[in-house]
């Protein structure tokens, strides 16, 4: 019969991951659907088992654990934009999940399908890869851990393996002294997907120099791009505007871009440059003007 | 006749609370008994011959009901299996060769959409692959292939188009207009400026994608369809089953936007022949991919010579436009000449030359869009003015003022102007924004602020009939039979508004019908910013007769002369008499005709000679000025809009809301074309054919500030079509003001950040290279 198509509701992980080794590359997970409605609707992918995770218990939750912020893989895009506790203590996630789309899209989709889906036109990844995030998963041998930055591993691919799920995400509080930034550009409507977005924390020290740096560049290149090598170029120095100059353009030059209908390749490399200036200096000005440093 | 009551005045829409709630049923919504639902299998090639098709493992899958190819069509002689409104070029079904990707080859109904769908890919299509033409450039070089290889078949409808197709060329038609002696006012104008602009297709993107049911009852051929033209329809359905008209029945309920793309015959041949050769209803919805290949805004490319004189006078003009028309005619040959004139401008011009050519392409039809053609024109003519402007030192704002018409000055078209408010709306526009030549860019940090000014004129259609019924009912309630299409712009309200003043009721005792041809009387359509002149004209031609019968009838019964009467909410009384009135209804009772009925026809004179391009170009002219603040990111290319005002002449504002949100529809279409907007095609493949990839405005785009000047005249007595009037102005706007804000001048739209940045970069490498 042409369509047909078996929707589970398992209420445990294990059963979804059962379900997963049992249909094996038919089966697709299916958290708020946002975009795998749309890749089935345009028959890029057509799987004959959905796996709902919508009735499993306890993946919905955001609570603090150890000085980071554990995000359950259900926790909608809304939910984190609007959390006491992310807004709190990563104010900058809750910022970057009230920059996707528009509230629709963002009252159904899920930390745990951004993270899977491997877009590389997201918004949360770079943010998620600045803050040295690990994302959980769960799969038929127990748990793990995936740092962000390995995760993303290509277009729409990750580090899952196909009966692996995605249980949540696990972000470290910045230490005090530290501001962060996230700059989403887009050149078509403002609810497009970004041009290129750029995520960066400034941690200063008392002298006014940068303890710590880290920038993440998304939607420039296949996958999340982080360079410690030219966040080096900054830490340790005040972050004067010919240091900032340098990192950007580091990164400018470091990244292979690509070229789509938000920009060419040139367009986004210039983009690169302005834009990881000017989220460094978001985050330095956010650190200078935070709780004193120490 | 007594005179008219005064103007009533109507807080936004009436059923307003029926669309937030969900209830307004749209053409989808119906379902009929035992219907079945209908999809299209489409070509993947741009351009190719159709060497074979096999659809009988479609045939043979359980639950199909009905299988249609071209060859099924083609062997039949009791149809005429073409449609298009001017050349009947198009075929429900292709025959002998598809034109662009996305043409309909084989059609399935079944039992539901995804068998259907399964059907599709049970279906062999052999092609062979033809060289292919997709830019206006390419389909007029010498030995191109040609798209249409027959000479087109004529339809009857358009009687005012001269066809001049040419043979083995990919010219569908040419629209000539000849004023003045332009070779000798360029060998005479003190400045001759020449220069090309391109606009890209865009995609209207109704809410809801062309859907209709079909349906064969005992002979007649009934289809409840969203389209803007009913009668359109019907009469390209008699003309495909050889039957009368009056054997066709469409129905038409309220559509989720149309904007022209439901203007003509789209996918209502194709479902009523799967109805007759299933036995069955058949519903057809396109997907929004689909949808975005059926039909488009053309792309244009134009080039534009403008003589100016030293003391600013705008001496002569030629253009040469090339509307890239697609696959198909469709409205092409119409609007080449709408766009074609308009590139005369709203000025004073005593020399033009226009020759403006629908080219055939192997990308989707272009048809009917929101502007029709104007859009292209003014984004060439108002970016010109300013490149001019700028080029001799002028103030664009005076240079402007200095040339706008004025009544009495003849327009393009050659007839005179009346009615012309082209200054006023300038002048305010320029003041609301706070238009000061000698101001400076302001500039804080990367981000640099500048404003840019539009106005242009915009014919509405010409000649054009629309016609209507009234009936007064015995409880003196009145029924408005018309097709006006109600799409969400407020037709519905409008026209009650002018029926129920004509007779002092009250809305609640007025109703206004929906297209149902069997039912009904004639219109036109509801396209290019009439339907409240036009139709408005016609009901109130209608309820002036029965104004007429009611002050006779009221007369007999109070021996008094009709003139020494008025008609005072719902009754007839002597002037000033209530104790002696009369309720409509025991007129009509007392007539004892059931109903008193009546006829409005509204039918306007005009057209152009076909060698000049002369005559009468428009019953009146639609007037409208923008004024634009910008904001661009030097370091991006990135523009915001600060401030916009949008200038509209309405004659007389017939509902205030709905006028005003009429407006701001057309800054949200504008800005978005200015901006972003765009079809792109990689060897006729559509790249982004979908929501995701292609962007429309959101409510984040709109300019930070807006404000609206809807030009009222009641001395004028006249109402102006305000549908598409403000919209095109605002991409020459933005593009001007970009200019001053940078000096960067984008001549092909959309203005992206990255032209923009581009535009800079070329700048500062010239700047440090002198
Ligand atoms: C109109 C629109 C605009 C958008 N704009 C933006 C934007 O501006 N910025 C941006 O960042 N994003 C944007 N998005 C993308 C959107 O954020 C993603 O579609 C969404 O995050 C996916 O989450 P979901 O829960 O709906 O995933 P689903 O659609 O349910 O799943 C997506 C994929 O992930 C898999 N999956 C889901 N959850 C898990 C899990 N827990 N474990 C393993 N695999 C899983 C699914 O099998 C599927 O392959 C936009 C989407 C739309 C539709």
């Amino acid at each position: 019969m042409p369509g047909s198509l078996a929707f589970y509701h398992p209420t445990t992980l294990e059963d979804a991951i059962g379900l997963l080794g049992e249909h094996g590359d038919e089966a697709k997970v299916v958290a708020g659907a946002t975009a795998l409605t749309i890749l089935m609707r345009q028959r890029l992918v057509a799987p004959s088992a959905l796996v709902s995770l919508g009735s499993i218990p306890g993946l919905d939750r955001i609570e603090e654990v150890d000085g980071s912020l554990r995000i359950g893989a259900m926790v909608r895009h809304r939910d984190v934009e609007l959390s006491q506790i992310v807004r709190a203590r990563i104010p900058v996630l809750a910022e970057t999940f009230g920059k996707v789309a528009n509230v629709r899209v963002r009252n159904a989709a899920t930390v745990g399908g951004v993270l899977a889906e491997s877009d590389y036109a997201s918004d949360p990844p770079a943010v998620f890869v600045a803050l040295d995030a690990e994302v959980e998963v769960r799969g038929p041998n127990g748990e793990r851990t995936i740092p962000a930055r390995d995760f993303f591993v290509a277009f729409y691919e990750t580090a899952l393996e196909p009966d692996e799920i995605v249980t949540g995400i696990v972000v470290p509080v910045p230490a005090a002294g530290s501001g962060t930034s996230y700059h989403k550009f887009v050149t078509r409507s403002s609810e497009d997907r970004p041009c290129v977005g750029v995520a960066a924390l400034v941690r200063l020290a008392p002298d006014g120099s940068a303890a710590d740096l880290r920038v993440a560049v998304g939607a420039a290149a296949e996958t999340p791009q982080r360079f410690p090598d030219y966040e080096a170029l900054g830490r340790g120095h005040v972050l004067s505007d010919d240091i900032v100059g340098r990192v950007a353009d580091a990164y400018a030059g470091a990244i292979d871009t690509l070229d789509d209908m938000r920009g060419s390749a040139w367009y986004r490399t210039e983009m690169v440059r302005v834009w990881v200036r000017r989220a460094i200096e978001s985050a330095r000005d956010a650190a200078a003007s935070g709780p004193a440093a120490h | 006749m007594a005179a008219a009551a005064a103007p009533m005045r109507v807080p936004g829409m009436l059923d307003a609370n029926l669309r937030v709630r969900g209830r307004v049923p749209y053409a989808m919504d119906l379902n009929v008994v035992g219907m079945l639902h209908a999809k299209l299998l489409r070509s993947p090639y741009a351009h190719a011959r159709i060497v074979s098709v096999d659809a009988s493992r479609a045939r043979a899958l359980s639950g199909v009901r009905a299988v249609l190819t071209g060859a099924d069509l083609a062997e039949r002689d009791d149809i005429y299996p073409y449609y298009g409104p001017i050349f009947r070029d198009q075929a429900a079904l292709a025959m002998d060769k598809v034109r662009f990707a996305g043409d309909p080859v084989a059609a399935v109904a079944a039992d539901d959409a995804d068998i259907a769908q399964a059907a599709l890919e049970l279906i062999d299509v052999e092609y062979e692959e033809l060289p292919a033409v997709f830019d206006v450039d390419a389909a007029l070089a010498a030995g191109a292939p040609i798209v249409h290889d027959e000479p087109p078949r004529l339809g009857q409808t358009f009687a005012d188009i001269i066809v001049r197709a040419e043979a083995d060329t990919n010219i569908c038609n040419h629209f000539k207009l000849r004023k003045g002696d332009v070779e000798r006012a360029f060998a005479e104008a003190d400045h001759v400026f020449e220069n090309e602009f391109t606009s890209p297709p865009v995609q209207h993107v109704p809410m809801e994608t062309h859907n209709c049911v079909a349906w064969i009852d005992a002979g007649i051929i009934n289809v409840t369809t969203a389209t803007q033209m009913p009668f359109a329809v019907r009469a390209s359905l008699a003309e495909i089953f050889r039957v009368s008209q009056a054997k066709v029945r469409i129905t038409t309920p309220t559509l989720g936007g149309g904007y022209g793309a439901k203007t003509y015959t789209k996918v209502e041949p194709i479902a009523a022949l799967l109805a007759q050769a299933a036995g069955r209803p058949v519903r057809i919805h396109l997907t929004r991919e689909e949808e975005f290949v059926t039909i488009t805004k053309h792309g244009v490319k134009i080039r534009m010579k403008t003589g100016v004189t030293n003391d600013a006078r705008i001496v002569a003009r030629q253009s040469t436009c090339w509307f890239n028309t697609g696959a198909y005619a469709d409205i092409g040959p119409r609007l080449i000449k709408n766009g074609g004139y308009a590139t005369g401008g709203p000025h004073d011009i005593p020399n033009v030359w226009v020759d403006s050519y629908a080219v055939y392409t192997n990308l989707p039809p272009a048809g009917a869009f929101r502007g029709y053609g104007v859009s292209q024109a003014a984004w060439a003519y108002e970016t010109q003015m300013d490149m001019i402007a700028a080029q001799l030192g002028w103030d664009p704002l005076e240079f402007r003022m200095k040339n706008l018409l004025e009544d009495g000055q003849a327009v393009m078209t050659g007839e005179d102007m009346f009615d012309a408010h082209f200054k006023e709306l300038l002048g305010s526009a320029a003041e609301r924004i706070g238009w000061d030549s000698a101001e400076q860019p302001q500039r804080t940090g990367s981000k640099v602020r500048a404003k840019g000014l539009a106005c242009i004129i915009k014919g509405t259609v010409t000649p054009s009939t629309s016609t209507a019924a009234a009936k007064l009912n015995e409880d003196g309630s009145l029924q408005i039979l018309s097709s006006a299409v109600e799409m969400g712009q407020g037709a519905e309200t409008a026209l009650s508004v002018l029926a129920a003043e004509g007779l002092d009721l009250r809305l609640d005792q007025v109703s206004i019908s929906r297209p149902d041809t069997d039912v009904t009387p004639y219109d036109q359509g509801t396209s290019s910013s009439r339907n409240t002149y036009s139709m408005g004209t016609a009901v109130r031609m209608a309820v002036g007769d029965i104004r007429t019968q009611l002050l006779e009838l009221a007369a007999a019964e109070l021996e008094a002369s009709p003139d020494d009467l008025e008609l005072v909410a719902g009754r007839v009384q002597p002037r000033g008499v209530p104790d002696k009135s009369i309720a409509y209804g025991d007129l009509v009772r007392g007539s004892r005709s059931g109903n008193l009925l009546a006829n409005g026809v509204y039918a306007s004179k005009g057209g152009l000679d076909p060698e000049t391009g002369q005559g009468i170009g428009s019953v009146h002219w639609h007037q409208a000025a923008a004024a634009v603040e910008v904001e661009v990111d030097l370091d991006t290319g990135k523009i915001d809009l600060l401030k916009y005002h949008a200038g509209v002449y309405a004659g007389r504002i017939v509902n205030p809301v709905q006028a005003e949100l009429q407006t701001e529809g057309n800054i949200a279409f504008g800005l978005g074309q200015a901006l972003f907007e765009e079809m792109i095609f990689d060897g006729g493949q559509l790249q982004n054919g979908n929501l995701g990839d292609y962007m429309i405005a959101s409510m984040e785009d709109m300019p930070k500030e807006i404000s609206l000047g809807i030009l009222e005249h009641i001395e004028a007595n006249d109402i102006h079509g305000i549908g598409e009037t403000s919209l095109p102005p605002a991409m020459p706007a933005i593009g001007n003001a970009v200019y001053r804000a940078t000096g960067v001048r984008i001549t092909d739209l959309p203005i992206t950040p990255e032209k923009v940045l581009r535009g800079l970069r070329a700048r500062a490498a010239q700047e440090s290279a002198e």
